[in-house]
């Protein structure tokens, strides 16, 4: 058995899962290139692979929510994701849909437990993230754990969808940029220099904004852990109420 | 007065209202600013690990009614302030473009009668709506004694709409809040009732009260809330920890909040709705009182152990609800699962059911998860105590006041 390697993208992931099955190749693992580390006794394999044909081919035999289940999964930063989703392909190839309740079969747990972290943390963002109002764009940088920057935008392409703005991913350095028409992606190198000055009521609101976050707890009722339980230690640094 | 003053008196002054969801809405963004989540979103958790969702705040601190608990009673020497309608649309604006919160919570004290502060909420909430193109979530308190075509007119505008009970007995309310009428409320809760539909009050009304300030029992409390439920269709009760903000001869004198009762009655309140308990399984004339050490659910299940074990591949769904550690998920999970496979023990952990609780209650295929002849009342109960004191430690005591 050997490791198979790819290019880090979901199509390439899915098509290389494809061949595997199809040709009924049993992978010893299955890694993004870049994370894959030498050893002595697996000699890694690069296949290579018809991105299109072959998702076409699996898209026509699994439902699309298992697509999305397994989507979720790979934006999530388990080590073992890759071969988690071949062995939840492979076993959602017998069961289609019914898949989700075989909740005896490792397979599914593993996947529905990653896939269930990214959506958590996903719902979590849309709560968390904070934008400060610059000069021409509203902007915010966020430090997830697993890789939302690619399923969060959607959100707030809806519910802002007359402004400008830019969602950062500070570690994986990628950005969502909306110009109120679409959302597009772009790396740390295709942008030049950003003009983060802020608008000129910025530091008003963000003054106000930490009053009535002060003034709302009730100090009576004062329960630390219950926030931090609710409120990961995480996020607060990119989170102006929790700053001090 | 500086904005910053207005603010911090208006959100002190609103803070008692524990209601903060934002559930139970699907307004879409009709090309403005703005849309509502359907199953709510929380934006912040304060230092009293409370979600932040919406702005909270009081139109108004002023008041012309003298209710005891309240902290903005006419008798009060506290500052006063007052925000413009256009100070409301601004601030809400603002803060929700920079994702601060999911929309407002507007409430009021009562200035000159009720209709005249009635209407000064309308015409801020219009302007935020038809001015500002705002089409995210608000939640606004009718004023008890206000004209019906007000309210019908607040609720075409407004996600959620709500009316405090306040306190749970009609005596309570007489004595405590002598300028509140019951009646008042109750129009109020009637007219929700019979308009609501997706374009007025889209989701729901919720009330609140007040628990410690007067001397009624859990059963006296939890029956009015089954009463409100039956009655009204409320999404919600919410149930508040007194906290003495006033002195008045009328009112107990505390150290604490009850804030264990306080959770004791969420606790109870979700399994009126969602689990199919009735008032009188939890509490009776005898025992009126929940048990502080234990939460309802486990309490009634040590109870009635002539009802267990219940066998997982076996029981309905309303009896998986009965085990104590089984919720709506768990047990809708087992339905599902167990028709393609036998559920052993090992089967709940890896779907991620807890049986922390729930293995002195079931057998799986026949089997108990420990010796059957160690299963007796008083070492589950010592168990499941000693398990509630270290969660709490854990992480705080879990407040359940919000989803729906």
């Amino acid at each position: 058995m050997n490791t198979y390697l790819y290019d880090g993208e979901y199509k390439s992931l899915l098509s290389l899962i494809n061949v595997l099955i199809r040709d009924k190749i049993e992978p010893l693992n299955i890694k993004y290139e870049k994370e894959y580390v030498d050893s002595l006794f697996d000699e890694p394999i690069y296949l290579k692979l018809e991105n299109d044909k072959e998702i076409s081919e699996l898209k026509k035999s699994i439902p699309t929510n298992i697509l999305k289940t397994c989507y979720y999964a790979f934006l999530s930063s388990e080590d073992n994701k890759e071969l988690a989703i071949y062995r939840f392909i492979k076993d959602a190839l017998i069961y289609k849909n019914g898949i989700y309740y075989r909740r005896n079969l490792d397979s599914v747990n593993d996947i529905i437990k990653y896939s269930h972290k990214v959506s958590s943390e996903l719902h979590h963002m849309k709560g968390f993230l904070r934008f400060k109002k610059m000069k021409n764009f509203y902007y915010a940088e966020m430090s997830p754990t697993n890789n939302i920057i690619w399923i969060l935008p959607s959100h707030f392409k809806e519910r802002l969808k007359n402004e400008l703005w830019i969602i950062k991913d500070n570690q994986r350095e990628i950005y969502a940029l909306y110009d109120r028409k679409k959302v597009t992606f772009l790396k740390k190198d295709d942008i030049c220099k950003l003009d983060l000055h802020f608008s000129s009521d910025e530091v008003l609101f963000e003054e106000l904004w930490k009053t009535f976050f002060k003034t709302i707890a009730i100090k009576e009722r004062k329960n630390l852990k219950c926030q931090m339980n609710h409120l990961p230690k995480k996020y607060w640094k990119n989170m102006l109420e929790m700053e001090e | 007065m500086t904005i910053k003053e207005k603010l911090e008196i208006l959100a002190d002054s609103a803070k008692y209202d524990a209601s903060c969801s934002s559930s139970g809405s699907t307004r879409a963004n009709n090309n403005g600013v703005g849309n509502a989540h359907v199953s709510g979103i929380c934006h912040s958790f304060s230092s009293d690990g409370r979600c932040v969702s919406l702005l909270k705040i009081l139109m108004t601190n002023a008041c012309i009614f003298d209710c005891k608990y309240c902290i903005n009673r006419r008798s009060n020497n506290v500052k006063r302030a007052i925000f413009t309608p256009e100070e409301i649309c601004e601030i809400t604006m603002n803060f929700y473009k920079r994702n601060y919160i999911e929309g407002l919570f507007l409430s009021s004290g009562i200035i000159k009668n009720p209709d005249y502060t009635m209407e000064k909420l309308i015409e801020t909430i219009s302007l935020l709506r038809n001015k500002y193109h705002f089409n995210g979530y608000i939640h606004a308190k009718a004023i008890p004694g206000a004209s019906e075509y007000l309210l019908k007119k607040l609720g075409r505008l407004v996600d959620r709409m709500s009316a405090n009970i306040e306190l749970p007995s009609d005596s309570s309310l007489k004595l405590l809040a002598p300028d509140k009428k019951i009646d008042k409320i109750d129009n109020i809760m009637t007219t929700i009732k019979q308009n609501k539909n997706k374009a007025f009050v889209p989701a729901g009304q919720s009330t609140q009260m007040i628990i410690g300030a007067s001397k009624e029992t859990d059963l006296d409390i939890l029956g009015k809330s089954e009463h409100l439920y039956n009655k009204y269709d409320l999404k919600r009760v919410f149930y508040s920890a007194y906290i003495p903000v006033n002195k008045d001869s009328l009112l107990p004198t505390i150290e604490m909040p009850p804030l264990v009762r306080e959770n004791r009655l969420y606790q109870a309140d979700w399994l009126l709705r969602f689990y199919n308990y009735k008032v009188e399984n939890l509490l009776d004339k005898k025992n009126p009182n929940f048990n502080v050490l234990l939460d309802p659910k486990a309490d009634w299940a040590l109870r009635h152990m002539e009802e267990f074990p219940k066998e997982i591949n076996k029981v309905d769904y309303y009896n998986l609800l009965k085990i104590p550690g089984i919720g709506p998920k768990s047990a809708k999970k087992i339905i599902s699962s167990r028709k393609f496979f036998k559920i052993e023990f090992k089967d709940l952990k890896k779907m991620g059911i807890s049986i922390k609780r729930a293995k002195y209650f079931i057998t799986c295929n026949g089997k108990y998860f420990i010796n059957s002849s160690f299963l007796k009342k008083n070492f589950i109960q010592s168990n499941l105590i000693l398990e509630d004191k270290e969660k709490i430690k854990n992480t705080g005591i879990q407040l359940s006041l919000f989803g729906e």
